[in-house]
């Protein structure tokens, strides 16, 4: 039993070579997926890292994005409150208002801790209009300080704008220790006319830092008040001129007024006294006249012929007294408004043909071509027949009085709107636009030959720019010296009352 | 059963014409006689002991809560400057208000207890729905006074929380209760009554790079992460712009890239602001941080920040059961303000269209927040929270 037949030990040895070098496979395939396990945990343990890198990359990128995107914020927020400040402030052109706004809003919209804008006077010296965060007590203070410190002040006449990002130290500290904030912008205000004033806003916190876009929102608000200030002074400036002029007009208005009735009293007392004055004349006048017309007569005994001749003098002399008289009267009772127009309705081409016919010999005399055109469309009009012709009198007497030998005279008149507007017309002399204006004036003669040579009473036209004007009507003169004159004057158809004649009508020409 | 809401805001310059117009305003549009409760949010650009007591004297002395925010919420404007007052009057709301101060020298975990029993008493005997409190958002660990209000009301009621803050320059902030106004203190409001409170809350925050375990941690402060100092976490990501987190801009970047522990069956990591980088090395955390967890730094965008306050609108919604909110109040992370920008009023529009354009709706800006959140546990628990966006629904 103990031999063991060499087949067995054979078949045995090779049975255990066969598992041991299975298992040497076996390990050898366990010591490589090992490996291969190992190589993996350690990719994905590289893997991890890696990815840790890259969040740490991604980490990095956010806080810049973060950063990025809270200026822009920022920006967009001091954009929208600059909008806002700038909207109120130029809302306004009264310098106080502007300030009183800029107080209310600045703090609210922009979110700094303090706020100051300092303003020059007229003598350069600055003043505090507005001071958000400081003590009230502390601003004296710090305006002299300011005042004080020339390099800052001539650095800020040059446009320059000191913040805590681009201020060298020294000078950090030093608004530092004036102001109390560690972060600042602080601009001047200029206008066009130089610097008018500084803005300063600043944070004493740390987490509230400025940025480069504090100092650009800042420097351009500084620019808009700049701007708004401007507007105000010029408005206001505009305004006092406006009111010194308003009070000057009012003043010479009072003169004037004054002026005005001072004429109008004297107009009236003159008036008045015309009135009584002619009334006595007319008496006496009236007595003479009679005395002188039964002397002509012979009713007292035969009269010389050389007496008779001086006694027709007399008369015609008293005739024209009386006319005058008359005349004066008539102007004086129209402009106390004594007189009223008695309107009928009259036919206007009657009213200057009777006329034609009672200055025809005078026409006659100096062959005066006589020309009438009177529209056809012209209705009967309401008039005071009598008081009219006295106008077609008055003018058309004138016209004959200048118009020379073979002249012309025209009369015309055309309907417009209701209104008759009529044009008489001569070939004289003409008038001066110096002694236009003065024509219609009580007894205002023109100074020439003619009227040296012609006697009157200066009372004519006075009175017929006072019967147009009762009829509501206007007259006015268009005149070329050495070619004519015309006399336009208006009349309108139909009128329930006539016009009252006030002392303040003027003539006016179109 | 009728509950009137009543919202005025204004942004004149002066504390007291402003005070006046947000008070007048409010009292305007709530139309009733008596006030139960008024809340008063006011940017740090206003003296609160100016504004406070006229706020009081318009609306007739009523109980009063309300603390300073980085920036108003209303349902058309996101507004960094103002004065807003709610006014709430109702007949089927209960309310309670208390408050605790000088939270800086107090056991914090007591203070919360004596918070909540202050608020607890003058509430009474009524049906208890939420507990609303308004924190100094500076102090280090609001966790812990969130522990004291929970060793009164429970683990799981539902305990809602806004630190108060300044504009971004985490240096001042005040509370206000009634009429006084305060710095670090807490003040609380209890809600109750015939009314249903649903609350929804997310931040849309991920994980960013691999993740490291906490080694050591006490109470709110990490020392070390995954074997190294804790800081040099954010020194590895932030380079040489770690630097910043030592100077004054810290609370503003920090605030953008938050530490997330994952906690078991919550949707989304547990968030931690750091409020101070101790020399060390060690980082400080706005509220208790577990030792042990996996923890990630933070990173979202504009379009994830939208979608949670979607997802916590829907939430806050899906909790009124089919009831119609009678008003919205929202609490929000200001780095959330931070990160939107000029876009934030659109998460304000997301959520006007969930609820319908005609509920009221307030909130502000907050440095933490306190709110239940769903984690593997059945029920929610409060915690204090970052980066979040809370919306409380009353229907």
């Amino acid at each position: 039993m103990d031999y063991i037949s060499p087949y067995i030990w054979l078949s045995l040895s090779l049975f255990v070579i066969i598992l041991i070098g299975m298992l040497l496979l076996v390990i050898i395939d366990k010591s490589e997926k090992n490996n291969k396990l190992r190589n993996s945990l350690n990719q994905l343990k590289n893997s991890f890292n890696d990815l840790d890198e890259q969040a740490k990359l991604i980490v990095k990128t956010d806080l810049d994005l973060n950063k990025a995107q809270e200026e822009l914020d920022k920006r967009l927020g001091g954009l929208d409150a600059l909008q806002k400040i700038s909207r109120l402030i130029s809302t306004t052109l009264d310098e106080e208002e502007i300030f009183t706004r800029l107080q209310q809003t600045l703090t609210a919209t922009l979110n700094f801790e303090k706020n100051l804008i300092l303003v020059y006077d007229e003598e350069k010296s600055l003043h505090c209009r507005v001071a958000l965060g400081f003590p009230e007590e502390s601003i004296p203070t710090i305006v002299a300080d300011l005042e004080k410190d020339s390099g800052m002040i001539t650095s800020f006449n040059d446009g320059y704008t000191f913040s805590s990002i681009n201020s060298p130290k020294p000078r950090r500290e030093y608004i530092n220790q004036l102001l109390g904030v560690e972060h600042f912008v602080f601009t001047p205000i200029l206008s066009q006319k130089g610097i008018i004033g500084l803005v300063f806003v600043g944070n004493q916190s740390n987490a509230a830092g400025i940025t480069k876009g504090d100092e650009e929102l800042i420097s351009i608000l500084a620019s808009q008040i700049g701007q708004t200030l401007e507007n105000a002074r010029l408005f206001e400036q505009v305004f006092r001129s406006r009111q010194i002029l308003e009070a000057k007009v009012r003043d010479r208005t009072n003169q004037l007024e004054s002026a005005l009735k001072e004429v109008q009293d004297i107009s009236k007392t003159k008036s008045e006294f015309i009135s009584a004055v002619s009334h006595e004349l007319r008496t006496p006048l009236t007595s003479i006249k009679g005395y002188a017309s039964i002397l002509m007569a012979g009713k007292l005994g035969d009269v010389p012929e050389q007496v008779r001749e001086r006694l027709g003098k007399i008369n015609t002399h008293s005739d024209n007294l009386v006319k005058m008289i008359n005349d004066l009267l008539d102007i004086s009772r129209i402009e106390s408004g004594r007189v009223e127009m008695n309107l009928s309705k009259c036919s206007l081409a009657e009213i200057i043909d009777n006329v034609h016919d009672l200055l025809t010999p005078q026409m006659k005399e100096k062959n005066i071509q006589w020309v009438a055109e009177v529209g056809r469309d012209i209705p009967e009009m309401m008039l005071d027949s009598s008081q009219t012709e006295r106008i077609f009198i008055n003018l058309i007497g004138n016209a004959v009085k200048f118009t020379p030998q073979h002249g012309t005279i025209s009369v015309k008149a055309h309907l417009n709107d209701g209104v008759v507007t009529v044009e008489v017309s001569d070939t004289g002399i003409g008038i001066s636009e110096e002694n236009i204006s003065k024509l219609f004036a009580e007894f205002y003669r023109i100074d020439n030959q003619i009227n040296q040579n012609v006697k009157g009473t200066g009372l004519g036209l006075a009175l017929a720019k006072k019967i147009v004007e009762a009829h509501k009507g206007r007259i006015w003169i268009t005149s070329k010296l050495n070619q004519g004159t015309t006399f336009h004057f208006t009349l309108p158809v139909n009128q329930s009352s006539p016009g009252s004649i006030s002392d303040g009508q003027k003539t006016e020409r179109p | 059963m009728t509950t009137r809401i009543g919202i005025g805001f204004s942004q004149e310059i002066d504390a007291e014409t402003a005070a006046k117009d947000a008070a007048f305003l409010s009292k305007t549009n709530l139309d009733a006689d008596a006030i139960d409760i008024a809340i008063i949010f006011s940017t740090i650009h206003y003296n609160p002991n100016e504004s406070v007591p006229v706020i009081q004297t318009i609306l007739n002395h009523p109980k009063v809560i309300g603390c300073s925010t980085a920036g108003i919420i209303l349902s058309d404007s996101i507004e960094s400057r103002g004065i807003a007052v709610l006014t709430i009057s109702s007949d089927e709301m209960k309310f309670g208000a208390g408050y605790v101060d000088h939270l800086d020298t107090r056991d914090i975990q007591r203070a919360g207890a004596l918070l909540a029993r202050n608020t607890l008493a003058d509430f009474g005997d009524h049906s208890r729905q939420a507990f609303l409190s308004f924190v100094d958002g500076h102090l280090e660990n609001n966790s812990v006074l969130l522990k004291g209000i929970q060793e009164v009301f429970g683990n799981v009621f539902c305990i809602l929380g806004a630190g108060s803050c300044d504009d971004f320059r985490f240096a001042d902030s005040f509370q206000i209760f009634h009429e006084h106004v305060m710095t670090s203190a807490a003040t609380g409001l209890l809600i109750g009554g015939h009314v249903i409170v649903s609350v929804g809350c997310h931040h849309g925050w991920r994980p960013l790079g691999k993740p490291r375990i906490i080694d050591k941690a006490e109470g709110n402060i990490i020392r070390t992460i995954s074997g190294n100092k804790a800081f040099s976490l954010y020194e590895e990501y932030f380079g040489d712009k770690a630097d910043d987190l030592h100077s004054n801009k810290f609370g503003q970047m920090a605030i953008l890239y938050p530490l997330g522990i994952f906690i078991e069956g919550s949707s989304e990591y547990l968030l931690r602001n750091i409020v101070d980088i101790r020399p060390d090395g060690s980082i400080v955390c706005q509220g208790d941080v577990p030792e042990g967890k996996e923890v990630h730094i933070m990173i979202s965008n504009k379009e994830l920040c939208k979608q949670a306050a979607i997802d916590a609108a829907e939430e806050a919604h899906k909790g009124l059961s089919g009831k119609t909110a009678k008003l919205i109040i929202i609490f929000e992370s200001m780095a959330r303000l931070k990160l939107l920008g000029r876009m934030a009023l659109e998460e304000v529009e997301h959520i006007e269209h969930i609820f319908g354009a005609s509920v009221p709706i307030i909130g502000i800006y907050t440095n933490g927040e306190i709110c239940p959140f769903q984690t593997v546990e059945k029920f929610k628990k409060p915690y204090l929270l970052n980066e979040t966006i809370v919306v409380l629904a009353i229907g």
